[in-house]
């Protein structure tokens, strides 16, 4: 099994796999980000239920503070990086992005559309 | 008495005598057939002493081509039972003009939603599945998957799903609400039964066991190749598996989420998918469907890469346009994405969303029309052999474009209006299904059989079989788009239109004649079986093959490759052909090298043992026998993560042993190349 990832080279890894960190960098970097993740949580909570800032900015605040959460998941325990051993993690990540706002999206269109072209309560019972 | 009964409930949850349905003959003999037919294997195999072979080189196998064979087994195994229901349901509906026919309604809505639960994910998939395992690893060089112990457990999980099915047929009953069980009628106020939650806990179960095969298989392709094997040498049936397996690792978790959502409703009086209570039946619709088109991505581009390596092999040429065919697979596998809601055009979405929707859906044709150009042209000049595999190649061309003309008409929203749920799609998915995904798996079973088992088919019967089943297809379909447009609708148990009765008739006759391919199919295997000393493949390379597969012998030795290949180009093994004819054979003792192979492993098929517990006990609402299911299959997990040795070594001179022989035989090969 040993000898079978020869035709990558070194030039590919896996998410963890490397390993030229001392053992205190690494740490450091897992505290980091907890402390960044945990940082974020406590945010929203906070956001959830203030009312310091102005209401509608709410589910907005919220979506951004999750998706920096993400990134902060991303970087600092999935180590994906920007540099040439991270290829195929990145491509996934582009490939996965790409099918999330596909399906997102896709779903928000479309069940936006079917909800305006529900003729209302009444209408259907008329029909009956 | 109240007290015994509460007992029996905790005991038993739902389940009592009347589980058993013993007013309906016809499930009651069929389980009892099969009963008896396990029983009598089991009885075999333990009487003639074959009980440790089965567990120790293949029940705990986890060798990637092993695994492969047991998944083609299961989809065999299961496409019997689909297409016994399949010929119920044609009898049916040949005779039930102005009668009730045969089959009561709740018992015929049974069998199709069964016929195409099974179909679609305990046949074509695990075919499919199957046939990647057994080959790819081989093409790229390598000698095993990235992860093979997951990989045992990836398939014991889809052998639970297709056990959960089957015994619905004996112990409850199974789903009538169609093979996607759509809400509010699979909800629990109209399908109070156990039927849905088989269909929905199986396919849980068996539906992780596809996400982990899917995740293997990504990760094989990705990361293990041998040198110099660089994305753009790859054969084209490991570009295809590739995308494939990215569908699979990014749709199947939305067919999961969405029957969680179900059974949540279901288990728990959730309202995702209820009328009542804010739930939203469309969000069902939806969600299945962006898993749903995908899917169907998922099961023919696999064809197309066996169709491609078919083509190219019998026509003696290189892929035209290989470049092109991985242009059209990767594009394939995003617009899949684009295109679900061409599913539930009449279900209320406005014209804006219906045309971009239908566009998108006829432009997914266009990489289709590319691929089918493609194999034309390889054709083209190329001396062709018509042998079994490429007679399936030829014939899927010819339906495949059928069915796909026919998906381009249903993509456009006005037309489908008219055909909607009609026989004429029920006659454009079987077009596309069986002239695609099950024409491309029987290509590639005939084709890779002499690989797996060191033996070839006999050519007469798979011919016979090949072609009862070509005509059967087209005389039991071509009809159905006829009545289709004559205003028939899918799942009718019966009907008063005198116009339809004549097709329905024809089509029982079609389904006769594609029975009678499948039983050529049988007979072919088991003539061949008898005759295999006479069809012996002693070169490993029956069909003058092209890429790394016949680089090794027949049936491969359990690490492939006594040395990972060093790869230069495309069509890999081919070139090593053409150089070894020109230089003077290799050296005579290659260094061997010891080969370390990962061990065998029962966690797949034990933690598929609880799952099956925990599964039915779901089903019946067994609460403690959930408990121990779910706590069994964590501790089986514990215990392989914490496992000390996963590997052993075999000693240099075995391999030595093993490869020379291979050696020999292929140097009387090349040199009878050089004489004739
Ligand atoms: C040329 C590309 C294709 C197009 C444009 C196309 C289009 C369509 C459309 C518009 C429908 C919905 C019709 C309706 O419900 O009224 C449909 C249904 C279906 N198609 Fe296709 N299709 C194509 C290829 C395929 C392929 C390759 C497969 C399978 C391998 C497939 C399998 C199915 C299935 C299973 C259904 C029906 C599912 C159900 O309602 O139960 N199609 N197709
Ligand atoms: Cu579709």
């Amino acid at each position: 099994m040993s000898d079978q990832t020869h035709g990558m080279g070194r030039n590919d890894l896996a998410p963890g796999e490397e390993e030229q960190h001392s053992v205190g960098a690494r740490i450091l970097g897992y505290v980091v980000g907890l402390v960044l993740a945990l940082m974020l949580t406590a945010t929203s909570f906070f956001i959830a239920g203030t009312d310091l800032v102005w209401q509608p900015s709410i589910p907005v605040a919220l979506i951004v503070l999750a998706i920096a959460q993400m990134g902060v998941h991303l970087v600092f325990f999935l180590h994906i990086t920007t540099g040439p051993d991270n290829t195929n993690n990145v491509l996934a990540l582009a490939f996965g992005l790409l099918v999330v706002f596909l399906v997102i999206g896709g779903t928000i269109w479309i069940m936006a559309n079917l909800n305006a072209n529900m003729p209302p309560m009444g209408h259907i019972l008329r029909m009956q | 008495m109240p007290a015994v009964r509460t007992v029996e409930a905790t005991m038993l949850g739902k389940l009592d005598w009347s589980a058993i349905p013993l007013d309906q003959p016809i499930p009651l003999i069929a389980g009892a057939v099969v009963l008896v037919a396990i029983l009598g294997v089991l009885t075999w195999v333990v009487v003639k002493g074959h009980l440790s072979y089965l567990w120790n080189e293949w029940i705990t196998s986890v060798d990637h081509k092993r695994i492969g064979v047991m998944y083609v087994l299961l989809a065999s195994v299961m496409l019997l039972r689909g297409g016994s229901d399949a010929i119920m349901m044609r009898i049916q509906q040949a005779v039930a003009y102005q009668s009730q026919g045969y089959l009561p309604p709740e018992h015929y809505n049974q069998i199709f939603s069964a016929h195409g639960t099974i179909m679609i994910f305990f046949v074509a998939m695990p075919f499919v599945i199957g046939l990647m395992n057994l080959i790819v690893p081989l093409q790229l060089g390598v000698r095993d998957v990235a992860f093979p112990t997951l990989n045992s457990v990836g398939f014991w999980l889809t052998a639970s799903g297709a056990l959960l099915v089957n015994i619905s047929l004996v112990v409850g009953e199974f789903a009538r609400t169609g093979w996607l069980a759509f809400p509010p009628l699979s909800e629990l106020s109209y399908s109070p039964g156990v039927g849905v939650d088989y269909y929905a806990w199986s396919l849980q179960i068996s539906g992780i066991g596809t996400l982990v095969a899917g995740i293997n298989l990504v990760t094989t392709v990705l990361k293990l190749r041998t040198k110099g094997m660089n994305y753009l040498r790859m054969p084209m049936f490991c570009w295809t598996t590739l995308a494939s397996n990215l569908l699979i690792v990014a749709a199947f978790p939305i067919l999961t989420a969405t029957l969680a959502m179900l059974l949540l409703d279901r288990y728990l009086g959730f309202h995702f998918f209820t009328n009542e209570a804010g739930g939203n039946v469309m969000m069902f619709m939806n969600l299945i469907w962006a898993w749903g088109h995908p899917e169907v991505y998922i099961l023919v581009l696999p064809a197309f890469g066996i169709f491609s390596e078919v083509v190219s092999t019998f026509s003696g040429k290189a892929l035209f346009g290989y470049r092109s065919m991985v242009l059209a697979t990767m594009a394939i596998c995003v617009i899949s994405f684009m295109v679900w809601l061409h599913h539930f055009f009449t279900m209320g979405a406005g014209p804006n969303v219906n045309a971009i929707f239908g566009i998108a859906s006829m432009i997914i044709a266009v990489p289709t029309g590319v691929k089918i150009y493609n194999w034309l042209f390889t054709m083209y000049g190329g001396r062709i052999r018509f042998a079994t595999p490429m007679l399936w190649a030829v014939g899927f061309m010819v339906t495949f474009i059928i069915g796909g003309l026919t998906g381009v008409l249903l993509a456009v929203p006005p037309a489908d209006f008219i055909l909607h749920n009609s026989m004429f799609l029920v006659a454009h998915f079987h077009n596309v299904i069986i002239g695609g995904v099950l024409f491309g798996a029987f290509a590639g079973f005939e084709y890779w059989f002499p690989k797996a088992f060191g033996f070839r088919l006999n050519e007469r019967w798979g011919r016979a079989a090949f072609w009862f089943t070509f005509l059967g297809f087209f005389i039991t379909f071509m009809p159905l788009y006829i009545v289709g447009m004559l205003g028939m609708t899918r799942r009718m148990q019966h009907y008063d239109v005198a116009a339809w009765r004549p097709w329905m008739i024809v089509a029982a006759v079609g389904v006769a004649v594609l029975t009678i391919g499948v039983i050529c199919q049988i007979v072919q295997l088991v003539v061949s079986i008898r005759n295999r000393e006479a069809l012996r493949d002693r070169t490993g390379d029956p069909w003058d093959g092209r890429s790394l597969e016949w680089a090794t012998s027949s049936p491969p030795p359990v690490f492939n490759f006594a040395f990972n290949p060093d790869v230069r180009g495309e069509d890999a093994y081919w070139h090593m052909k053409a150089r070894a004819k020109q230089q003077s054979p290799e050296r005579d003792g290659p260094e061997y090298q010891d080969i370390e192979m990962p061990r065998n492993s029962p966690t797949g098929f034990v933690c598929a043992f609880f799952a099956t517990i925990m599964g039915f006990a779901l089903i019946w609402h067994i609460w403690w026998m959930v408990i121990v299911g779910g706590l069994g299959a964590w501790a089986t997990f514990v215990v392989f993560a914490w496992r000390d040795h996963d590997e052993y070594v075999i000693p240099a001179e075995e391999v030595a042993v093993i490869d020379r022989v291979n050696l020999e035989q292929r140097r009387g090969l090349i040199s009878m190349a050089e004489v004739g």
